[in-house]
């Protein structure tokens, strides 16, 4: 009996960790669009507090979680970011994140395209006002799923043309 | 609520719309698109963004590459997460294989998460041009194609085409008014200085489906004429109804011609002072 009970054990570990395995070689994170804390780049104060069901923020029903809505955020964006001159720059900037269950933001990442659809870099006049602008956004809420505050992550799409920002979405 | 309603909504038939029979591709003979539909059927009960739901349709891939419904599958986390590099490529493949069956999604979609006018145009007209049929309604369902089709010229700065484009669908046979298609058209006229055809327009508007927005520029046109205690009673309206989030809304987009609060505050204050005096 207690030669069965080894067996089955060791079968359950090896198969456990057969399964690991296969989830390490997976080229997916848990989500598409789940961003790891990176220690070269990212805050070390900044906090995820529970990664396995950090969501999407459409998930809470609602459009960008931000007090004062996107209003506040156009606002922001369009008060303070300067067009460089002769700038000839266009395409898509996008800036996605993690908000954490207190509403603090972390983790940024960016990512450009060109009006093609192909990925591109941007002059850092643009890309780091666009990336400061969105570090310095405070007013993301806390959003509470079955009584508990959640994760979630957003993104920014900035529309640049000629260099000066025209857009925002989602 | 009503919002949370609509999400969950929408998720469950995108669920539903995601099942597809394959055995429409055994009764055209075509085998391998039998398999890969039937591996694709794995994804079933994941999250669209996960990992099984990708690697499913992943492995359909690789029993048929020309499955073209995976490629489409695989897109929508992507452009759900503004990763416009990895979605526009997989739509394009999708695209490729079927244009028929996704330049509307394609389209709509250059329009909605990424607010590219000229792009979602010509996959509209593209659609137009190859089928016989009418060719629909956004994936949302809150326009018609064409109504939609309208709002992108408007935006690329083609008002009088726009207003072309929207009346001719109005008033197409078998067309029902969408959500927010007067309201639209009533801002178009507003927008040109046609004020009593805006006012019509918001007035139909109101007939099918009222919103604070439409109040708002309902508003606005009464100021145009001179009307100021309208202006002032529509933007109270406006106020009252925003607040009890009778408004335009979309998950995951601001639509064209939204008003927020702060906006209909500050049109609130100006229309105060001017009927005190």
């Amino acid at each position: 009996m207690k030669k069965c009970l080894f067996i089955i054990f060791t079968l359950l570990v090896f198969i456990s960790c057969e399964k690991n395995k296969q989830e390490n070689k997976s080229r997916y994170l848990r989500h598409v669009g789940d961003i790891e804390h990176d220690s070269n780049i990212d805050d070390e104060d900044f906090i995820v507090c529970n990664e396995s069901t950090a969501t999407q923020y459409f998930a809470f029903g609602e459009h960008l979680p931000y007090e004062g809505e996107k209003y506040e955020i156009e606002k922001i964006f369009f008060e303070k970011y300067k067009t460089p001159e002769n700038s000839t720059e266009n395409g898509l900037v996008r800036i996605r994140f993690v908000v954490n269950c207190k509403g603090e933001a972390g983790r940024f990442r960016l990512m450009a395209m060109n009006d093609d659809y192909q990925e591109k870099k941007f002059d850092n006049k643009i890309t780091g006002q666009l990336m400061a602008l969105t570090k310095g956004l405070d007013g993301w809420r806390v959003m509470v799923s079955k009584s508990d505050p959640r994760d979630y992550y957003v993104y920014l799409i900035f529309k640049i043309r000629n260099g000066e920002l025209v857009d925002i979405m989602p | 609520m009503k919002n949370i309603f609509c999400f969950l909504l929408s998720c469950f038939f995108s669920q539903v719309i995601f099942s597809q029979n394959c055995n429409a591709y055994l009764y055209y003979g075509d085998t391998l698109q039998y398999e890969a539909c039937v591996i694709a059927e794995k994804r079933a009960g994941n999250y669209q963004f996960s990992r099984a739901y990708q690697e499913a349709l992943d492995e359909a891939l690789e029993k048929c590459d020309y499955f073209s419904h995976a490629y489409r599958h695989k897109s929508v986390a992507y452009l759900k997460s503004g990763d416009f590099l990895t979605w526009k490529r997989l739509m394009d493949k999708a695209v490729e294989l079927d244009p028929a069956e996704f330049l509307q999604y394609r389209g709509w979609c250059r329009y909605q998460f990424f607010r590219d006018y000229q792009g979602a145009i010509d996959d509209i007209e593209r659609l137009d041009s190859l089928v016989n049929y009418d060719i629909g309604f956004s994936q949302n369902g809150d326009y018609h194609l064409h109504i939609a089709r309208g709002l992108w010229y408007k935006a690329l700065g083609q008002k009088d085409k726009a207003i072309e484009i929207i009346e001719t669908q109005l008033a197409a046979e078998n067309h029902s008014p969408g959500l927010y298609d007067y309201l639209h058209l009533g801002v178009l006229y507003l927008e040109i200085n046609e004020i009593d055809e805006a006012i019509h327009a918001f007035n139909k508007q109101t007939e099918n489906y009222p919103y604070a927005e439409n109040q708002f520029y309902l508003g606005l046109a009464q100021k145009a004429k001179g009307n100021f205690d309208a202006y002032l009673n529509h933007l109270q309206n406006a106020k009252a109804m925003y607040l009890k989030r009778e408004r335009m809304f979309d998950v995951y987009s601001i639509p064209l011609d939204k008003i927020y609060l702060q906006e209909i505050e500050a049109e609130l204050e100006e229309a105060r002072s001017m009927t005190e005096h």
